[in-house]
């Protein structure tokens, strides 16, 4: 009976109920698990964290007040992070752009697919009411995150030559989109 | 009937355009698609030319002759993204459909990789109505990119809009 109920919540990958919430101070550690590894940053633009206090200054400064930014937790613990910005711009305040990290021991099972679905529903349903649509600029090199997306019911736009830096180097990147009005696919 | 190429040339704005620039600024025709609002009077013209147009990062007016006609603008991003600019243009009415504008874009990708070294794409966005400017870019060279589907507001209504981008590594067709 356990098991069955485990099944019918948001499971993916066959272990584990994933589901998003606030990221606060107390699980520095477990983001120091994601924000120290090379294989997670690798196409992000930051460098992997080195230090604690470093990661509790971001949590503190940048997570807590953001707009939209909530951990990814398996089994209740944090195993990632989500977020959508917001523009300033009242003319660009239709759109936030979505990104995601997460810890490379749970690649491959879906739980970032689930997270992403799960954190647009949250978006378009209320917690950011004032955006039509969420974006995500991808490395044309990512393939995994590209796959993630399109599961995701994110509708491909176009390929953007050296739209952006990336560690010094430029890099052509995927834009993705998801409207409110999308139906799911 | 397209303009003489040599007709057409780019220089900075001056406070001594005013009047030329309310005559395009203050035309709604021409503000349809942009940002702006469109200038009501002359004072608007003077202060928009002395606090916009002369300390931006690259703005130039669209001259044939001596005598203002339109813009462009360059506005370059910073940090990670320093490599892309984004392109914005104009013409007065009186000047559409002679090609002025598509002059302006190419005279404007010839400068400005040499004055934004670190720029290595510029990139339009251009309503999906907007068919006009959608040519002038596509005269210039540029590559249509991709529909970005309700992509931000003009003027209170939501927009979807096609990216164009060009390169510095890209080449302009011949005329």
């Amino acid at each position: 009976m356990e098991e069955q109920k485990q099944q019918t919540a948001h499971t993916s990958g066959g272990s584990g109920v994933i589901s998003l919430r606030p990221l606060q101070l107390s699980d520095v550690d477990d983001f120091m698990v994601w924000a120290t590894d090379p294989d997670v940053v690798r196409f992000c633009t930051w460098e992997p964290y080195t230090s604690r206090d470093d990661a509790l200054a971001y949590i503190a400064g940048t997570i807590l007040p953001h707009p939209y930014c909530r951990a990814i937790c398996l089994d209740g613990r944090p195993v990632g992070s989500l977020s959508v910005t917001r523009n300033e711009a009242a003319g660009d305040a239709c759109r936030g752009e979505l990104g995601y990290v997460l810890g490379s021991g749970y690649w491959g099972r879906g739980i970032a697919t689930e997270a992403v679905k799960m954190a647009v529903a949250e978006v378009f349903g209320g917690a950011r009411p004032e955006l039509e649509r969420v974006q995500a600029v991808v490395d044309v090199e990512n393939e995994a995150s590209q796959r993630v997306l399109e599961k995701a019911g994110f509708r491909r736009e176009g390929v953007m030559r050296k739209y952006f830096m990336l560690k010094g180097r430029t890099r052509d990147a995927v834009m993705f989109s998801r409207l409110s009005t999308d139906d799911d696919s | 009937m397209e303009i003489e190429p040599m007709a057409v040339s780019l220089r900075p704005f001056r406070i001594s355009d005013a009047d030329d620039f309310l005559s395009f600024a203050g035309d709604d025709r021409v503000t349809r698609f942009l940002r702006w609002k469109t200038l009501a009077s002359r004072e608007e013209a003077l202060a928009t030319i002395r606090d916009v147009c002369i300390p931006h990062p690259w703005r130039r007016a669209v001259c044939v002759g001596d005598r203002c006609i339109g813009f462009v603008s360059m506005w370059p991003g910073s940090g990670d993204d320093r490599c892309r600019a984004d392109i914005g243009y104009g013409v007065a009415r009186e000047w559409w459909g002679k090609g002025v504008a598509t002059r302006a874009v190419r005279m404007a990708l010839s400068q400005v990789f040499g004055d934004f070294p670190d720029v290595l794409r510029i990139q339009a966005f251009v309503g999906v109505d907007s068919k006009a400017s959608q040519r002038v870019l596509e005269k210039a060279g540029f590559t249509r990119d991709g529909l970005l589907r309700k992509y931000a507001y003009l003027k209170g209504n939501l927009q979807d809009l096609y990216l164009y981008s060009f390169l510095s590594t890209d080449v302009v067709p011949a005329d």
